[in-house]
């Protein structure tokens, strides 16, 4: 089923889409490599959701058919693309991969809260069914933190990575293409940057003062980070092997 | 058009969900709708348990083919619902009883510890994740037995 959304609101779904598309692929990256078995299993089964949530989304601005799904997914020229540097970010630490699950679940719960009540129907059943598992998601990072924080040594290596992200995390609240429209036409209650200071007050609530320094430079999510060529090629690295195969 | 009705339903029924073999996605309480018109175009509506599994496209061949071979059968569409969200409040109590002597898988109902499926005991949770999208890892606090609990 497609939703009938103009331009705008397309773009502005789209940057919901590929945030986690991208943070699915991100998490995926982890999967045997993670410091023990039950994060392995975690962020394999979170990355799982993640893709699933943007595949959901996918389909609704492409249709049932899945050669056009994937070709949204995969075939749009970089500057088509609208995520966000902080799920682009390349990592081998742990930690940060770990802080920024944290900060994209934290983030995205208000993201999803504004489009909850949507004027696109499809999409408050879409947030019904995203929020079900998204709380297991806040609920692992919690649980994760609660261990992390009692220790002074995983503390320290845990809040420098949220000072890493800090500003990446602040160019996820920052406007996106149609967002302007999608707000006026009730597709989302308000914009994203409205929630910045909730945001904040629950990541400072945990792990005191941030300093979140100047969002990266990303002109409405139309410019890519330096990281995001590597990571689309990973992700496509199966596709691009045979162009003209059929899946 | 009762009895094409039941035969696809059971046709429907006559799939199991690749996870456990031997129990039917429609007592998983996967299936949502089923409309069969007076031509016998037969139209199926599925509920996925998590959004991200990978059986999806699986399950959805496999229910394809079991409705396209019921005798009298027209078109046959089968597709994901949006809605309304699973919940393991959709499993019967003899499909419980099933998957956990079968799979020691327990279900949660409820906030209460899952018991387990060998003892009875209450178990406590060890991973909040587990092999599945679904699934999370318990421990029995009486016979150790590891035991897997189905969630929504």
């Amino acid at each position: 089923m497609t939703v009938d959304v103009t331009p705008a609101v397309r773009e502005f779904l789209l940057a919901i889409a590929d945030d986690k598309h991208l943070m699915g692929q991100q998490h995926a990256e982890w999967i045997g490599v993670t410091p023990f078995l039950e994060e392995d299993l975690a962020f394999c089964s979170i990355g799982q959701d993640e893709l699933g949530h943007a595949a959901l989304l996918y389909e609704l601005l492409a249709g049932d058919d899945d050669a056009a799904i994937d070709s949204l997914a995969y075939d749009r020229g970089a500057d088509d693309y609208r995520s966000c540097h902080l799920v682009e970010l390349a990592t081998d630490d742990w930690t940060v991969a770990f802080a920024r699950h944290w900060l994209f679940d934290t983030a995205d719960q208000h993201r999803w809260a504004l489009v909850s009540q949507s004027t696109v129907s499809e999409l408050q059943d879409v947030a019904a069914r995203v929020e079900r598992e998204e709380r297991f998601h806040r609920l692992h990072a919690d649980n994760m933190l609660d261990v992390l924080l009692a220790d002074a040594t995983a503390r320290d290596r845990f809040v420098t990575a949220v000072a890493v992200l800090a500003p990446l995390t602040q160019g996820l609240f920052e406007p996106v293409a149609g967002e302007a429209e999608a707000v006026a036409t009730g597709v989302a209650a308000g914009p994203l940057a409205a929630e910045w200071d909730a945001f904040v007050a629950t990541i400072e609530a945990r792990i005191g003062a941030v300093e979140w320094g100047s969002a990266p430079s990303q002109a409405q999510r139309t410019l890519r980070s330096d990281d995001w060529r590597p990571l689309m090629a990973r992700m496509r690295e199966v596709i691009d092997l045979d162009l003209s195969a059929t899946w | 058009m009762i009895g094409l009705e039941l035969a696809v339903h059971a046709a429907i029924a006559s799939v199991d969900d690749p996870e456990y073999p031997g129990v039917s996605i429609v007592d998983l309480g996967l299936l949502e709708r089923l409309d069969v018109t007076d031509a016998g175009d037969v139209r199926v509506g599925l509920i996925p348990t998590f959004s991200g599994c990978p059986a999806l496209a699986m399950i959805r061949d496999d229910v394809l083919e079991a409705v396209d071979a019921v005798d009298g059968v027209g078109e046959v569409e089968v597709e994901w619902l949006r809605s309304p969200v699973w919940t393991v409040d959709r499993i019967g109590p003899e499909t419980r009883a099933l998957i956990g002597r079968e799979f020691t898988v327990a279900v949660r109902i409820g906030t209460g510890a899952p018991e387990c499926p060998r003892c009875g005991a209450p178990t406590t949770e060890e991973s909040m994740f587990g092999p599945s999208r679904c699934r999370s890892v318990n421990r029995c606090t009486a016979c150790a037995e590891t035991v897997e609990v189905m969630r929504s």
